[in-house]
């Protein structure tokens, strides 16, 4: 059964006899936060590729108008899932992954404060997917009433099929899993620091984690609950949503969009964690502004609780300036972030290692993405844009062109810590190169095709006008992605067969992960330099030398 | 006062501040029981948490401790491995499948989880 | 409207111009060079820090006030419409029905492009007044869009949503239906056509 160890937080002599198994049954009993960490990273990025599979059957479809690729039924399917794995079961979920992985490294812990149930949490979202996509086995079908799932539209009877509450299931488990997750980081940061280590100077990283979690505390029970409420509406005689009986649509409208803004933070302030953790090694600067970068993520995470009507301006029933205004104030934050980016790059010495690239193709499609946001703020241009090609490609260029950046920077950045090899440094840069051009090519001429007037969520449009060229352009822009995607796979591989080990540090880098061995140790640390400042890695190295 | 401790209390003040707001903009019931809820959460917490606090130590929070200061003393214990995780995980899972499809699994579901649950609290002990 | 359009979208691309040369400025100027010496450990700089909140908080409070105004006008709601049409969606199609005139509309047959005879819902709307729309739907959310208006509301089962429609153009405009309601989603199309008010009063007599 499960075998316990006494372990104090800080210098453990090595124990000779602890050799790490690494056949299959130690992998599904683990509780090791290092271990779990990879299970989620290698996890969310399969249900990457099956999105991303997905999206390009999507664009496929839309290359062409009236094309024939799939039909109406099949289209909605796709769509439904892309969405709902792209948000549940890829972006949200490596970041809880890589915070699974770094944070008991960066605080000098051990582990995380609930080994087990953070393992029941990873198979939690292993099995909440698996049961989602289930859906497409049923002879109904997959859901199909977008990720969003609005009734009347994903009511019985109209989403007649098992597949809508096989997606209830599915994205109830993972909501379970998540709000577990965040319990588990906010606890194991506050009681398991080493010792110097304040919270002032936990890493950046760390810090939008405990911000992240306090997002999930907030917004994930909602998700939950509005989950039950779809539930019992469709087989056990509710009419929550039912305004033949007294209950509105809109109803899911406030519920689902008081979880549903929070949930595009929590994909996007871990991000900004892996940015400001990442810009400072390659500028050979600390930080700019440590106190301002945690001040602004709890100012993002508690003014995003306010804004959820910005999806409903046009249902004419909810309070437009209210949540326009507070929409318009989450700028401020974010503006604030990306001046302290700016200015640790500033006067810095900057080299251009894929990492940094990825951290800077973030920087620059993240701006378009926050521009792009701030003008859907104003309802009267959301009149316009709301459920067009305008906003999805706004929120496109935040998730796709900032989350998904992130994401490939940092794993180009801690693939070393994780896996004691390099990945492949041409590669990387041609990764970057076909990546940073496909995504622009795909979403850039969305922007006017929302404008144009054409519809989200349509499998085919118009033969007039622009749109077709659009469409194919973005197409286009689509397959280039994915052979820039697909040459991180080739790059992993070929990295795996070269096996080139690296030292415990081999960027010269910043917080406490880097003092240890790649990959680190059972019990993570050997020893801990003092902790003085947030970058006790680099205090250590200035010592020495 | 723990940053923890001020964490929270700082959010739950925002939350309160926030739902007054929307309320009284507003008149809204919906998003007020929500922004309630959450803010009621969070007070919830940090008055927990100044309970708590009256008898937490925690050696991360002292400036300038070392190695050597912290050395020793017992933190907890963790599990390496256990099979607890992913068996409750299926019997979960189990559950909300069988509510779906078939109420059988969802019963073999229930009995798992009980079974995992008490596993979880015996090897706490 | 277009005028909050324009306003967001100067300011937009003023920001993102300024923003973007300060990104690529470091990368060109402080790029590595072999040998360089650790750059100076500056961290902090509380006036600026200051500045660049404050200023930010200051254009947002403008472009709120910008916002505000606009949306008050569009979302007015006359007291004495020249007309008033009770629309209705339904999965698939149209109704509009004019208060003390005709009920026309129904089923749209596919995208304009498939060279099927296009039997689309029409609105006739009188050019230069003011008509109310009631808007409501039958079965699922559906989305009233005209894309030519820069406008939208969503048509919600069980509440009718009031606006006004103020035409300043004659002819003819596409609008559609915005929020996914099923598999014809993207057939729910209609035809908007502006006519002056003496035409849409013939048009009305002509429609019983």
């Amino acid at each position: 059964m499960g075998e316990s160890a006494e372990v104090s937080a800080v210098a453990v002599p090595a124990m000779p006899e602890a050799v790490e198994r690494h056949d299959l049954l130690s992998w599904l009993t683990t509780t090791d936060h290092k271990r779990i960490g990879i299970l989620y990273l290698l996890t969310s990025l399969a249900y990457f590729g099956v999105s991303g599979i997905l999206s390009l059957m999507i664009r496929t479809q839309l290359a062409r108008p009236n094309n024939t690729f799939v039909d109406a039924h099949q289209y909605a399917q796709l769509f439904t899932l892309h969405g709902t794995a792209m948000i549940f079961l890829f972006v949200a979920p490596f970041a809880f992954g890589l915070g699974n992985f770094l944070i008991p490294l960066q605080i000098g812990a051990a582990d995380m404060a609930f080994p087990r149930l953070n393992a029941t949490s990873y198979w939690l979202f292993l099995f909440g997917g698996l049961v989602v996509f289930l859906g497409a086995a049923t002879n109904e079908g997959a859901a199909a009433s977008g990720w969003t799932a609005y009734p009347p539209l994903s009511e019985i009877r109209v989403s007649t099929g098992l597949g809508q509450d096989l997606w209830i299931v599915g994205v109830f488990l993972v909501s379970v899993a998540t709000i577990v997750t965040s319990i588990n980081f906010v606890t194991t940061v506050f009681i398991f620091r080493a010792p110097g280590m304040t919270m002032w100077r936990i890493p950046i990283f760390t810090w939008e984690m405990i911000a992240t979690s306090l997002l999930v505390f907030m917004a994930f029970p909602s998700l939950a609950a509005t989950l039950l409420l779809l539930f019992v509406d469709r087989h056990m005689g509710g009419h929550a949503f039912d305004p033949a009986y007294g209950g509105s649509p809109v109803l899911w409208d406030h519920l689902f969009w008081f979880f549903g803004h929070p949930e595009v933070y929590v994909m996007i302030l871990p991000y900004f964690g892996v940015i400001s953790e990442i810009v400072p090694v390659f500028s050979r600067k600390p930080i700019f502004g440590y106190t301002g970068l945690v001040l602004a993520a709890f100012a993002i995470a508690g003014l995003s609780m306010g804004v959820w009507a910005h999806h409903m301006f046009t249902t004419g029933v909810v309070n437009n300036p209210f949540f326009a205004f507070v929409s318009f104030l989450i700028a401020v934050p974010t503006g604030v972030k990306f001046f302290n980016w700016i200015a640790t790059m500033w006067r810095g010495s900057i080299s251009f290692e894929t990492p940094m690239l990825f951290a800077i193709g973030f920087l620059l499609n993240f701006l378009i993405g926050g521009i792009t946001g701030v003008m859907l703020a104003s309802p009267p241009i959301d009149y316009q844009a709301h459920d067009s090609y305008f906003v999805v490609a706004h929120f496109h260029y935040v998730l796709g062109g900032g989350s998904l950046f992130a994401i490939f920077a940092a794993l180009f950045f801690w693939w070393p810590k994780m896996f004691g090899i390099k990945l492949d440094e041409t590669l990387g840069r041609w990764c970057f190169g076909l990546l940073f051009v496909g995504f622009n090519v795909t979403f850039l001429p969305m922007h006017f095709m929302g404008v144009m007037g054409m519809p989200r969520r349509v499998f085919t449009y118009d033969a007039g006008g622009p749109l077709p060229i659009l469409n194919l352009i973005a197409t286009c822009g689509s397959y280039i992605m994915f052979a820039g995607v697909s040459l991180f796979v080739v790059n992993a591989i070929v990295s795996a067969r070269a096996r080139i080990p690296v030292g415990n540090d081999p960027w010269n880098a910043n917080s406490l992960e880097w003092w240890t061995t790649s990959p680190p140790p059972e019990h993570n640390f050997e020893s801990l330099p003092p902790i003085r400042s947030e970058r006790p890695v680099y205090d250590a190295r200035v010592a020495r030398s | 006062m723990t940053v923890g401790l001020r964490l929270f209390l700082s959010s739950a003040g925002f939350g309160i501040a926030i739902a007054l707001a929307y309320w009284f903009t507003s008149r809204e019931i919906v998003g007020t029981f929500m922004l309630g809820v959450m803010a009621f959460g969070l007070s919830f917490v940090a008055g927990y948490m100044i309970v708590a606090e009256r008898e937490a130590d925690l050696i991360g929070d002292e400036k300038n401790a070392t190695m050597q200061s912290g050395a020793g003393e017992l933190v907890g214990t963790y599990t390496v491995t256990s099979p607890l995780p992913l068996g409750s995980a299926v019997a979960v899972t189990c559950i909300g499948l069988g509510i779906v499809v078939s109420p059988a699994i969802a019963v073999l579901g229930i009995l798992a989880v009980l079974a995992f649950g008490a596993l979880f609290v015996i090897q706490s002990r | 409207m277009a005028s909050n359009w324009l306003i967001f979208l100067a300011v937009g691309a003023c920001v993102g111009v300024i923003v973007l040369g300060l990104i690529l400025f470091p990368l060109v100027r402080w790029r590595r060079r072999p040998g360089d010496a650790e750059p100076p450990q500056f961290a902090n700089n509380y006036p600026l820090e200051i500045t660049w909140t404050v200023v930010p908080l200051l254009m947002v409070g403008g472009l709120f006030v910008a916002t505000y105004r606009a949306e008050a006008r569009i979302d007015a709601v006359a007291v004495h419409p020249a007309a008033i049409v009770a629309v209705d969606a339904y999965r698939w199609g149209w109704t509009f029905g004019y208060r003390g005139g005709p009920t026309v509309g129904g089923a749209s047959s596919g995208p304009a492009s498939l060279g099927v005879i296009q039997k689309m819902p029409e609105l006739v709307l009188p050019l230069g007044e003011t008509t109310r729309i009631e808007l409501s739907a039958t079965d699922v959310d559906h989305g009233f869009w005209i894309p030519d208006f820069l406008f939208k509301r969503d048509a919600i089962p069980g509440q009718t949503t009031v606006f006004d429609l103020s035409p300043t153009k004659l002819g003819t405009f596409e609008g559609r239906c915005s929020a996914f309601c099923g598999l014809q989603h993207e057939s729910m199309l209609f035809r908007v056509r502006v006519v002056s008010p003496s035409a849409f009063v013939a048009w009305e007599k002509a429609q019983r």
